[in-house]
């Protein structure tokens, strides 16, 4: 069902997942959301139900390629998500339409997808919402946010009754999908024509956009979590600990201690970075940390993966700091952008972890006992919940016991399994 | 420091000849000439980050690489004439201000502990190879070979940033870690001062500074026997009997010693016993005849070594043996020399276990013990301490050794140590440490700054470049990312060499004199320190 030319980056796409040639969550997530959007537009699908099943299809291929890397199952999923919200959204105004009032109210719901999509942490955001409609909905009820918004304000009268209504049906989101489906039959065509530039849209402003602010969002709590002279210590390079602590840096002086991951080694690229902005920064051996950790205020780790119990996966020897902060009382954040949220659990420490080349902690000079002892270079590690005290991401923060309900906000259930 | 400051050597011979007429007792006014003579300007070409701290001048350290080699060649002093001595004291002080105005430290150990452990990785840069010379006469004009590209100004600037920083030691202090401030990275000794020291104890100084003679026991072993031999080879002046003169001759030796690397604890609990021996030949009624001290001081030490050491190890193998059964994997971590004996005892009895080495920067200790065990034919295998969660997941008991033990049950032991007990304690793995008597110290602390000692923290700069996947992005393959960490001001580098693990996180300690609770550590030091007591 694909055309000829996204079915060729599609391919490339996945063999270059299976040579790791593309690596890294951030990097990943943007390939697989443009690859998606390019399927949005290019396949051929009359309704939304052929649609899924071609994003899932191809969705699921891309994350086999790869399945470590969890940012590809979970662009899949979101891409999934929008696409069902949007073909809720649209359909709904079909059941509701009275008045013929179909652009406004595909207007309205489209910026009704918006807001809602948006205000997943709606809970924990203090003051910056990277919504673009901005408004400040606070309800606390998870169902969708009332249509009494600034946009509704503009059509006033019939929309407002068209409104409650809408509040009235969309608070149980399944049994709309059912009757939808029913109610199909009619306006399919004149759905498609409608939903595919909206459903790009919401791809595009959703997901891609969401990714290139990831690292704002969380630069901009920086100074809520971090008080003048102190000592934070951090593992490993991560961009977006990078732009938090600098960020911090500039409202408040502190001090940085970074461990330098071996066998990596990025804790030294990372040191020069948060130096060269102007922290005080110190390098340290990964083996000093818990003889360190007694001076440390809180530890500030990145994450490659969040999984759905709030457990992490994270550059080996994150577990060390995690636990040594444990023992100390020290608190420690994680930050991550949500779209690193997996709905998958790791039944055991070791499911999302991979190993590279050995050489690295032992080359070949030590050539004699190379074959006699059994080399180990896993790449990460895994990270109870119970050491993290917090989930700092760009639409606010969140407990590990929170991010079952965080997973709930961006995925569907039933797209768990791709 | 730009590039070619590194290759430029220290020919300076306008400092050279002035430093050498000036004063020469005093070495910090040497540097001071440099300093003067040549200009103001150059001073502020000073960086903030230029210090004093011994290992800072590694680039042009590898420019002078024959500095290093010249103790080996260095004759014993009691075996020269006094014009020959006098010819090499000359020597050494135009070396001395050669490295001085380089900027390397006056101590030639120092000197060629940089050279030795920075050759390696500057190289590239520095281009100049780490040639070997023999004499110290060779040194003048190899070094004059090796100048590269002369770059008088460059030099001079340099000198002048060096020596001036060499000035002060609070400089020194700057690129250090604050906290850490109240231990010394690095001393400046005096050579000039020890004008009588005996060449032994230089070349062990030498070994130390190297790390290459690493670990408690061997260097209690080695400084010991080298006591022995200075007590053996001593002749006390004509008004002086050997018995009073032998303790105030050993102290140099000893301040010359900690000088080069702080002493390890265990080695101070050494040299506290020895200067226990001598002070009770001294109290000998009748006063022993010089022949009788030396004699039963070397005895003693003997003794000592043999007794609380060597056979200690064979009584903690013994006990440790019976904690070792079929079916086991044993975690060990670094390189501890009781804890290779026993695992190779226990492959010699023919018990069927597997070994985990745990391993870490900058050392990687954890190598050695590798290599010997797989030579015995042991199934190992190897991790890095960041994956050691990994490890542990199939680990049935956790072995390691101690380089202390404090009163409080804690161990004092190399870095890391404390985080495999953590790891292991969490995962409800027995975690055993294998420790003699005579490391057991009468002194606590809490943690592991009070006491510790930093190490060369250029050792975490140079890291292998790796090319293997893009998971693992190889710095540029000239440097790593720190390489210029000293031109940083924000940035500092802690090369932390021990940590103390506390109590709760270890089950067992082994000893020669059984098996213990490690909150038992301050009774057996009593009863040990009141046989001495009795003994003496």
């Amino acid at each position: 069902m694909l055309t000829r030319q996204v079915e060729s980056s599609v391919e490339n796409f996945i063999s270059r997942l299976k040579r790791r040639q593309v690596v890294g969550s951030y990097e990943v997530a943007k390939e697989t959301a443009v690859i998606l959007r390019q399927v949005v537009s290019t396949s051929r699908w009359r309704d939304v139900d052929t649609l899924l099943e071609t994003i899932t299809d191809v969705g699921s291929r891309m994350a086999a390629a790869q399945p470590k890397e969890l940012a590809v199952g979970n662009i899949v999923r979101r891409v999934l998500k929008v696409i069902r919200e949007v073909a809720r959204g649209e359909l709904e105004t079909d059941v509701l339409d009275d008045s013929g009032n179909n652009f406004s109210d595909n207007s309205d719901d489209a910026g009704d997808d918006d807001e809602f999509d948006s205000d997943d942490g709606v809970f924990h955001v203090e003051g910056a919402t990277p919504s673009s409609t901005g408004s400040p909905l606070r309800t606390p009820i998870h169902a969708r946010p009332t249509l009494l918004s600034s946009n509704a304000s503009s059509n006033m009268g019939s929309v407002s009754g068209n409104d409650l209504n809408a509040l009235a049906t969309q608070s149980t989101m399944f049994h709309l999908l059912a009757d939808a489906h029913k109610l199909k039959d009619s306006p399919t065509e004149y759905n498609v024509y409608n939903l595919k530039p909206l459903i790009i849209q919401e791809i595009n402003e959703e997901i891609i956009a969401e990714l290139e602010s990831v690292y704002k969002g969380i630069a901009d709590q920086a100074s809520d979590y971090i008080h003048a002279n102190e000592v934070i210590m951090t593992i490993g390079k991560s961009r977006t600990v990078e732009d938090f602590l600098i960020r911090a840096a500039k409202t408040r002086k502190f001090q940085v201690i970074v461990a330098e991951t071996s066998p990596t080694y990025q804790g030294h690229e990372m040191a020069a970075n948060l130096s060269a902005a102007g922290i005080e920064t110190i390098v340290m051996v990964d083996s000093a940390i818990f003889a360190a950790m007694p001076r440390v205020n809180k530890v500030v780790l990145g994450a490659h993966a969040v999984l759905a119990n709030g457990g992490l996966v994270a550059v080996t020897g994150s577990h060390l700091i995690a636990a040594a902060a444990k023992h100390h009382s020290t608190p420690v954040l994680v930050c991550t952008a949500l779209y690193k949220l997996s709905p998958l659990f790791a039944y055991d420490v070791d499911t999302f972890n991979i190993t590279v080349a050995p050489n690295s902690i032992m080359d070949f000079q030590d050539g004699a006992i190379i074959d006699k002892v059994t080399l180990c270079n896993p790449y990460y590690d895994y990270v109870t919940p119970e050491l993290v005290s917090l989930f700092v991401h760009n639409l606010g923060s969140a407990p590990p016991t929170y991010v079952y309900r965080l997973i709930n906000d961006n995925y569907d259930p039933e797209d768990t399994t791709l | 420091m730009d590039p070619s400051n590194k290759a430029t050597p220290l020919t300076i011979p306008g400092a050279k000849g002035i430093a050498g007429s000036s004063g020469m007792g005093q070495p910090m006014s040497s540097s001071y000439e440099n300093q003067w003579m040549l200009g103001d300007d150059k001073k502020h070409e000073r960086r903030k980050s230029s210090t004093v701290d011994s290992n800072k001048e590694n680039k042009d350290a590898s420019s002078q690489p024959n500095a290093s080699v010249q103790p080996p060649a260095r004759k014993s002093q009691k075996s020269m004439t006094k014009a020959e001595r006098r010819a090499l004291q000359e020597q050494q002080k135009l070396e001395k201000e050669r490295r001085v105005a380089a900027g390397l430290p006056k101590n030639a150990k120092k000197a060629a502990e940089l050279l030795a452990k920075t050759g390696g990785g500057s190289s590239v840069k520095s281009g100049s190879p780490l040639s070997v010379a023999g004499t110290p006469d060779n040194t003048t004009a190899s070094v004059g070979k090796s100048v590269t590209s002369p770059d008088p100004a460059a030099a001079a600037k340099k000198a002048a940033k060096k020596s001036a920083g060499a000035t002060s030691t609070a400089k020194s202090q700057k690129n250090q870690v604050p906290w850490l401030l109240h231990l010394d990275a690095s001393k400046r000794p005096d050579t000039m001062g020890f004008k009588d020291l005996h060449p032994a104890v230089k070349t062990l100084a030498l070994y130390f500074s190297e790390y290459k003679i690493v670990g408690s026991n061997a260097r209690c072993v080695a400084m010991l026997q080298t006591f022995s031999k200075v007590i053996e080879e001593h002749k006390p002046p004509a008004d002086a009997t050997f018995s009073r003169h032998i303790q105030k001759h050993l102290d140099p030796h000893i301040a010359y010693l900690l000088a080069t690397r702080p002493m390890s604890l265990s080695m101070r609990e050494c040299i506290r016993w020895l200067k226990k021996e001598m002070a009770d030949i001294v109290e000998e009624d009748p006063p022993l005849s010089d022949e009788d001290a030396r004699h039963r001081l070397m005895n003693r030490i003997e003794h000592f070594i043999r007794e609380r050491i060597t056979m200690a190890d064979q009584l903690i193998v013994q006990n440790g043996l019976q904690k070792i059964n079929d079916g086991e994997v044993i975690l060990t971590f670094g390189k501890s020399s009781v804890v290779e004996s026993l695992l190779l005892a226990t492959k010699k009895k023919g018990i069927n276990f597997k070994v985990i080495v745990v391993d870490s920067r900058p050392l990687f200790e954890g190598k050695h013990l590798l290599r010997r065990l797989a030579a015995a034919g042991i199934d190992c295998s190897y991790h890095l301490l960041s994956s050691v969660y990994v490890a542990l997941s199939s680990v049935t008991k956790v072995i390691m050794g101690a380089h202390a033990l404090l009163n409080n049950g804690a161990v004092y032991s190399r870095t890391g140590t404390s985080m495999v007990a953590m790891a292991a304690s969490d995962k409800q793995i027995p975690v055993m440490i294998c420790c003699e008597t005579y490391k057991f110290v009468n002194r606590t602390q809490v943690d592991s700054f009070v006491m510790n000692e930093i190490g060369n923290p250029d050792d975490l700069v140079n890291t292998k470049p790796m090319f293997n996947s893009i998971h693992q992005n190889h710095p540029n393959p000239t440097g790593s990312a720190l390489e210029n960490w000293r031109e940083q001001p924000n940035l500092r580098i802690l090369n932390l060499m021990y940590d103390v693990t506390p109590s709760k996180f270890i089950t067992l300690v082994v000893t020669e004199v059984g098996l213990i609770p490690c909150t038992s550590a301050p009774v057996i030091w009593r009863e040990y320190n009141e046989e001495f007591g009795k003994r003496g």
